[in-house]
């Protein structure tokens, strides 16, 4: 973890747990019927600029457009571009079918400002509670966030994201989807890191990766528990997967690459042991939980991670794009894979992102099969968390181990209190958010989905018999096809009264999470802008730290991949993100 | 930081490295990890084919 705050109140592991935990919980008041994040920006594809940004909740949104149906208190709207919008009024009997229906709404430029001054506040107080330079932060933190929104709003333009290209009347695109912004920023920061220095100097006090992807790690609980109460089979799975990702990272990697480490590139176990944690592990907490464990020098393990560091954006640049050109048909082996492949919480959480954008891209484009965005970073994520929460335990036992059997330096004792101080607490937030979101949605949408899925078949049957209707002449066939589809809309009408009280509770956890989401993604943007621009490649080349390339390059090619390719088949090969839609 | 670190203090350490024997007690260590882990796996392996088998594709 990086342990920035030097003079702060708080370190990034806490300001990140207290940011989501807050976040999340003001979310919640969606349940009381507040929206309160409805308004932060939402980024579409587009080719027509004004159509690119808008708030993320409809509550937030202008309509206009002629009213096609009342029902209750709900109005359908039927828009100038033909699509059809449900509204809820206070009192439906002031309009009419027919009438033309208007509500001002937030603009999406404002909808932006507005993201960037409350991000600007936030990040400020966090930036103060680090002890950093508030006034630098916000200046650098302006740049950070426009030149990273720059990248997104690029990202969703549609000769780049468009999947579907024929949608916006154009005649081929990259087909990255909009998180293909995500590989715009990390471009930009690492064209600025490498070839601006001086800029990436001026940009440094906002460049904090690390407490950015946390907070969006934080903020991912609560929709991915949303995600889990509908999948439930799919998601227990992952979690699974999760404790074989531990074993995998902890006793296989680490020792394997400690044992070459030392008998074959003679390193020393104070460089050895660091070294393994880093490119096993997590680049930075891992190399500095163990090198706190065997009380190595704390230059040893700073050292190691600032080096993996930059590996680890060297597989963020690769891995997506190979797995999306060989797994594209095993998604969530793919997902997995990232979570026990690439090192630091930030390189494997942005590379999950990317897979997820990458493989949904291909799928689609080739199958036109549709998968629910997130599932395959959930999987990388979940892996990668698994991965972390056990780094404290490591740390706990490795110290004992090395303090009773291998040598014991003055002043080194082992406490249960380490395991605590060493567990990375954005994780709590995390998990928060999963359990409550998942407990309060779980009794809930799988029988809002099924019964959604039924309605839907139900409604195919209706559009089956009045083409059937439309066709036959026989007045007996006639009365008997009527009285059939009034019977099946009997059926869905008596169907979605009995799941009404369960989808206000799903629709009002989709509120909750679907502002948090917004935040996540915005956070997950300038992770990716600021890993660019703190990431200095000129140490890879650098002569004399060829032997620490050598381990991490024999290291990962050797056996990492392969091993976590291989644990990510076994358990997930041939199963599938959920489909749109079905 | 680890950003904050300069390639030349870290080549620096590194040639100041100095030899240090490999210990008995290393490779049990090392060999005691990689068994557990793979004992481990195929338990957990197993439990996941037997008890979830509607899981795997």
């Amino acid at each position: 973890m990086a342990e920035t705050g030097k003079k702060g109140v708080l370190n990034e592991d806490w300001l990140a747990f207290w940011l989501a935990i807050i976040l999340f919980l003001v979310s919640l008041l969606a349940y009381k019927g507040i929206d309160v994040f409805g308004w932060i920006v939402k980024t579409n594809e587009w080719i027509k600029l004004e159509k690119a940004i808008e708030p993320v909740s409809k509550a937030y949104k202008g309509v206009s457009g002629e009213i096609t149906k009342i029902e209750g208190n709900k109005l359908t709207i039927k828009t100038k571009d033909g699509k059809e919008q449900t509204v809820t009024v206070d009192d439906p009997t002031k309009y009419q079918v027919g009438q033309t229906y208007e509500k001002k709404g937030l603009s999406g430029f404002a909808s932006l400002v507005l993201t960037y001054i409350f991000l600007t506040v936030i990040l400020a107080i966090g930036a103060y509670l680090l002890g950093l330079n508030v006034g630098r932060f916000v200046v650098g933190f302006f740049f950070v966030f426009w030149l990273s929104y720059l990248c997104w709003l690029i990202g969703h333009y549609a000769y780049f994201a468009a999947t579907d290209p024929k949608k916006y009347n154009i005649s081929w695109s990259l087909k990255l989807t909009g998180e293909g912004g995500f590989i715009f920023a990390l471009a930009l920061g690492l064209i600025i890191g490498n070839f601006f220095r001086p800029f990436a100097q001026f940009l440094s006090e906002a460049c904090r990766p690390e407490f950015y992807v946390k907070t969006a790690i934080g903020l991912m609980g609560g929709i991915l528990g949303l995600k889990s109460a509908e999948a439930f089979g799919l998601a227990s799975t992952i979690l699974f997967t999760g404790l074989c990702a531990m074993i995998v990272a902890y006793l296989i990697y680490w020792a394997s690459i400690y044992y070459m480490a030392r008998r074959y590139f003679k390193f020393s176990k104070e460089w050895a042991a660091p070294l393994a944690a880093g490119i096993s592990i997590c680049g930075v907490s891992a190399a500095i939980a163990m090198g706190g464990a065997i009380k190595a020098r704390p230059v040893v393990p700073i050292m190691v991670a600032s080096l993996v560091v930059i590996f680890a954006v060297v597989e963020l640049i690769i891995l997506p794009f190979l797995a999306q050109i060989f797994l594209w048909k095993e998604p969530m082996v793919a997902g997995a894979w990232m979570g026990l492949t690439v090192k630091t919480d930030g390189a494997a959480f942005a590379a999950g992102a990317i897979t997820d954008a990458l493989i949904r891209a291909k799928t689609e484009a080739v199958t036109g099969i549709k998968y629910e965005e997130g599932w395959i970073l959930m999987a990388a994520t979940t892996v990668k968390l698994f991965i972390d929460i056990f780094i404290s335990i490591w740390a706990f036992l490795m110290a004992y181990i090395w303090c009773t059997y291998i040598e014991c330096k003055p002043g080194e004792k082992t406490s249960a209190q380490e395991i605590w101080k060493r567990l990375p607490k954005f994780v709590l937030a995390y998990f928060i958010g999963f359990v409550v979101t998942l407990l309060i949605s779980a009794p809930h949408a799988p029988k809002v989905k099924a019964t959604e899925e039924q309605i839907k078949l139900m409604e195919k049957d209706i559009k089956k018999i009045e083409a059937q209707l439309a066709t036959t002449q026989d007045p007996n066939l006639q009365a008997q096809l009527k009285g059939k589809i009034e019977e099946i809309k009997a059926q869905i009408k008596a169907k979605k009264e009995e799941i009404k009280d369960s989808k206000k509770i799903v629709e009002q956890t989709q509120t909750a999470a679907a502002g948090t989401n917004a935040l996540r993604l915005i956070f997950f943007l300038i992770t990716f802008f600021t890993i660019g621009v703190i990431s200095d490649f000129r140490k890879l080349w650098a002569e004399g730290i060829g032997k620490l390339a050598v381990v991490y390059l024999v290291g990962l090619f050797g056996f990492i991949i392969w091993i976590g390719l291989l644990i990510s088949w076994i358990f997930f090969h041939g199963v599938k993100p959920p489909v749109v839609g079905q | 930081m680890a950003e904050e670190i300069k390639t030349e203090q870290i080549v620096e350490e590194l040639e100041k490295m100095q030899y240090d024997p490999w210990l008995p007690f290393e490779s049990k260590l090392v060999w005691g990890c990689l068994g557990l882990g793979i004992i481990l796996l195929i338990i957990l392996i197993w439990i996941s084919y037997t008890f979830f088998p509607s899981s795997h594709g």
